[in-house]
């Protein structure tokens, strides 16, 4: 056993009447030279004297407010003393007795029974093993079940203790989720939950499974380089070692981006010709859109009438033989399809002149929510399909340790919410069957301030957000969100997350009721928090923690779009040849130019999406085969959009 | 069991009674009648003092505290703790302890105790101060006595504290003493040491050397002179200092006298010496309220004393009402 040398008290507890020792905050004083600082831990061991018997009693605590003062008795004093001459006062001979006086609050106190006011001890710098004990790491570190997840380095004093988070409180089940609060541009929260989720993968405990992460990119290229290595200095690998993850990017990266509205060119700023090829198609189809109908509708077209419409549509008419009673017979399963099921619906109304009302549902509600999923393939062109198959995320198929970015920035934001109602919907339900191919995944959305305001309207989203982080740690669906201002992001949604991490934080920000806990010395180290520094609420930490965290070791989205910058849209023709060149590499350019020089777009896009989805061993041949069958059986298209109908009332649909 | 505790089980009357007098310090010997000899010019004058930085120094100051801890008939029994300390100023201005030492003991009229009160007292207390008294004083004579021992304790520790001190000064280093220099020789005749006397009792003029003596304008130092007789048992030089101005105050407000080795040097750097302590009034010792004279490090020097004194003999803030309850 290697003998420690006894550590040097750096302090002492004192209390007095006006303010005393008591079970939860104790204050000491130091030398004015001294190493620590706001949030260091420290140790108070009773001291033993003379005649003293000391109970044994060790008290942890972390520091949350610091005061200087001298024995001036007041101001106007050193200003006689200096003749109100500034430059004398520096020049007195003898310096003035001053205090280094510090307030701590209690972590923990072992024994932990009776709680007692902290003893009148020496204060010691905690070490590693003290760092653990204080933060109740050891029941989690040390277990015969270890659920260990490093979040970054505790560091005070020249001290480096890694700072860890209990899986079973970070991905549930006993508690879940992760909200991070900082001000944008400091690249500290996106950074943050990408150290983070490299963490979770290297030391996700096994007894729980595999895990994954479905990361939104809603702003510029963020998430688009997880995949690529980015710079780290020395430091920042020895940080790594000393947290045991890889400084090394993610293994496994599957992105997803919409095509743009030429359905053949991606919607995502990783377009360039070395990465693009790794981006997967994100295009749905009616199929997959009906059932979130209702992120289509805002406030004031959800109604009885258009619910009980669209629960008729998917129960009696989608994806199924239906005849509409005016001799026409219909099988929906495109939004083509169902743009001919209402005009036959319409027109036969109009043409055998019977009343506003087809099947108990008026006219303008049938209107009203054609419209509203009609117009969906419009404003969501190259997300929503009118015609085609739909190229998704591989349900059931999930990777361990894989993270599954979709790319919805450039989306419009109600593709966007499309995009999150159904991705988050289709993971629960998957891991609700147990059949995501993962046990557990970490859903990150940032810009919570957009998606779950504190007081905006009730959006589909924002109900999605808060089931998850009410519901979700049931399931292992995680939610790590990111906001700018915790303040303004709906209360239950922040509430729920187990552990909060909080960057460099805006002071207007702190002002607010939610940052009351904290103390001003807190308040002013999150104010002018380091990039890189974080402090983190969890809840087996009685009290707030810095931590320090190594640069993910990914390339951060605005290095990559130097190194990698987003390639121009291609040409039609040529956009579809590469992509069909991707999925093979035998076939040439020019051959797929040949081959759609006489077809129109749509025809080339259906074609194109059926390759995507069937993966076929002769790329080619089954390009050609879907092109040539489906565009001698479908008539010429004469509109591209939604044509007005002919107004019946002053009705807006 | 603490000594005093014996001594009640010994049959002795508890009591907490901190005297007025317990908690300071006097220059007694300041109050003699002494005379003086002008032994700069022939009569009284006074010179204006420029500030000079300060040398390297050492401060030197002692504490006393007493209470009547229990009462044999009408005799008291007096727990006295007697502490002085030298703090050395620093390169980065700073005071820091150099030496210092205390001694805590008992006092009392031994003779006049009853045996077992005595006994008591001699096998608990491992050092007790004999005052004689003859039979049917007053306790409040008692009281003087164990004053005058205290102090003459003190004065005791700090002569001894200032002559180790002094062994170890450095070549350019100033030993400064709360109080006189006179009270040792070796202290009186150290080339670098200097008593500073705040209250002035001793009158070593008349007339109008007096007048002009004690009227010196602030930033202004007297003529040095010898004193002689009264407190002054060893040869020592001195002159008056006014720190601050007086007027609209009192007549010693910011009046310092200073004593020095009896040579002719002192005299040549009379003015030297008093532009250095005149840079010493800042900072102010506030609150010490008699921070006009108070130099801040013999401040600093008290206020390290006080604070490792024990708690116990501290005058307590609480009222003398009868105690209540078991």
């Amino acid at each position: 056993m290697i003998a420690r040398p006894d550590p040097v008290a750096i302090g002492r507890v004192v209390a007095t009447e006006l303010k005393p020792s008591t079970p939860h905050q104790f204050h000491f004083w130091t030398a004015n030279e001294t190493s620590i600082g706001i949030g260091a831990i420290v140790r108070v061991g009773e001291s033993v004297g003379r005649g003293d018997v000391g109970s044994g009693r060790v008290v942890y605590g972390v520091v949350t407010d610091g005061f200087a003062y001298s024995d001036l008795a007041t101001p106007l004093h050193d200003v006689i003393g200096a003749e109100g001459d500034p430059a004398r006062a520096a020049e007195s001979p003898t310096v003035r007795q001053e205090i280094r006086y510090w307030t701590a609050a209690v972590l923990r106190q072992v024994p932990e029974e009776p709680l007692q006011p902290v003893p009148l001890g020496q204060v010691f710098v905690a070490s590693d093993t003290d760092v653990a004990q204080a933060l109740r790491m050891d029941a989690y570190l040390h277990s015969a079940t270890p659920t260990a997840i490093p979040i970054g380095l505790y560091t005070s004093g020249g001290l480096e203790a890694p700072v860890y988070l209990d899986a079973d409180f970070l991905l549930g089940p006993e508690a879940a989720h992760l909200n991070i609060s900082g001000v944008s541009g400091l690249a500290t929260k996106t950074s943050a939950v990408e150290f983070l989720l490299a963490s979770i993968f290297r030391h996700f405990p096994a007894h729980k499974g595999k895990v994954a992460a479905v990361c939104f990119n809603v702003k510029g290229p963020d998430l688009c380089f997880l995949d690529q290595p980015g710079e780290l200095s020395d430091e920042d690998r020895r940080r790594y070692d000393l947290l045991d993850v890889p400084a090394a990017p993610f293994e496994r990266v599957h992105y997803f981006a919409p095509l743009k509205a030429d359905g053949v060119n991606l919607n995502t700023l990783r377009t360039h010709p070395e990465l693009v090829d790794d981006v997967t198609p994100l295009t749905w189809g009616l199929q997959e859109v009906v059932d979130f109908a209702e992120v289509l509708l805002n406030r004031d077209d959800i109604d009885a009438k258009a619910d009980a419409f669209i629960d008729y549509l998917r129960d009696r008419v989608l994806a199924r033989s239906f005849d509409d009673g005016f001799g026409n017979s219909h099988n929906v399963t495109t939004f083509a399809d169902l743009e001919r099921f209402f005009r036959g619906v319409f027109d036969g109304l109009e043409t055998s002149g019977r009343s506003d009302t087809w099947r108990t549902h008026h006219i303008a509600t049938m209107r009203k929510v054609r419209n509203r999923l009609l117009n969906i393939s419009t404003r969501c062109k190259g997300l929503v399909t009118d015609d085609g198959p739909a190229s998704d995320l591989p349900w059931g198929a999930f990777e361990n340790r894989a993270v599954y970015v979709i790319d919805v920035a450039n989306v419009d934001p109600l593709g966007q919410d499309l995009v999150f109602a159904r991705a988050v919907s289709k993971l629960r339900e998957h891991l609700e069957r147990r059949d995501l191919g993962v046990d557990a995944v970490v859903v990150f959305v940032d810009e919570l301030n957009k998606y779950a305001p504190g007081d905006g309207p009730e959006t589909y989203v924002k109900k999605m957000l808060l089931d998850i982080s009410e519901r979700g740690r049931y399931l292992g669906l995680v939610l790590f969100s990111a906001e700018q201002f915790r303040s303004q992001v709906h209360r239950r949604v922040v509430g729920n997350a187990g552990t909060q991490v909080f960057g460099r934080m805006d002071m207007d920000e702190l002002a607010t009721p939610g940052y009351q806990v904290l103390s001003p010395a807190t308040k002013i180290k999150l104010a002018t928090l380091p990039v890189g520094e974080l402090m983190v609420r969890h809840p087996h930490f009685t009290q707030p923690i810095f931590v320090r965290f190594p640069k993910p070791p990914v390339l951060r989205g605005r290095d990559g779009m130097g190194r990698f910058p987003a390639a121009v849209d291609l040409p039609f023709e040529d956009a579809v040849a590469r992509q069909l060149v991707h999925m093979d590499r035998r076939i040439r350019p020019n051959q797929v130019k040949d081959l759609i020089a006489d077809r129109t777009e749509e025809d080339v896009r259906r074609a194109l999406a059926a390759v995507r989805q069937k993966r076929p061993e002769d790329v080619l041949a089954h390009f050609r085969k879907m092109l040539g069958g489906r565009v001698a059986s479908d008539a010429p298209r004469e509109r591209q959009v939604v044509p007005p109908l002919n107004p019946i009332s002053d009705e807006p649909y | 069991m603490t000594w005093w505790d014996a001594l009640v089980r010994a049959g002795a009357v508890p009591a907490a009674y901190v005297p007025p007098a317990s908690m300071g310090r006097t220059d007694a010997d300041d109050y003699a009648e002494p005379g003086a000899d002008l032994v700069e010019g022939d009569a009284m004058e006074t010179f204006a003092v420029l500030r000079r930085p300060s040398p390297p120094a050492c401060f030197l100051d002692g504490i006393e505290h007493w209470k009547v801890v229990g009462y044999d008939g009408v005799l008291p029994v007096v727990r006295a703790y007697v502490a002085a300390a030298v703090r050395r100023r620093g390169p980065d201005r700073r005071l820091r302890t150099a030496f210092e030492a205390s001694r805590e003991f008992a006092i009392a009229p031994l003779a006049g105790l009853a045996p077992e009160r005595r006994r008591a007292l001699e096998e608990h207390c491992p050092d007790v101060v004999d005052i004689s008294i003859e039979e049917g004083t007053q306790p409040g004579r008692v009281l003087e006595l164990a004053r005058r021992a205290v102090d003459s304790a003190r004065q005791a520790l700090e002569r001894a504290l200032a002559e180790r001190a002094l062994a170890r000064l450095g070549e350019t280093e100033w030993l400064v003493v709360d109080g006189l220099l006179s009270v040792s020789g070796k202290l009186a005749g150290h080339p670098r040491a200097l008593g500073v006397i705040k209250s002035h009792g001793a009158q070593f003029f008349s007339g109008a050397d007096l007048e002009r003596a004690l009227t010196v304008p602030a930033d202004t130092r007297t003529s040095v002179f010898r004193a002689r007789g009264g407190h002054a048992r060893n040869e020592v030089y001195s002159w008056y200092l006014r720190l601050w101005p007086w007027e609209g105050n009192d007549l010693l407000y910011g009046l310092l006298r200073i004593e020095a080795r009896a040579d002719d040097a002192t005299i040549a750097n009379a003015g030297a010496t008093s532009g250095w302590l005149l840079a010493e009034r800042a900072p102010i010792a506030t609150p010490d309220m008699r921070w006009d004279r108070l130099l801040y490090p013999i401040h600093d020097v008290e206020t390290y004393l006080k604070a490792r004194a024990p708690r116990d003999l501290s005058a307590s803030r609480t009222s003398r009402l009868p105690r209540t309850g078991t």
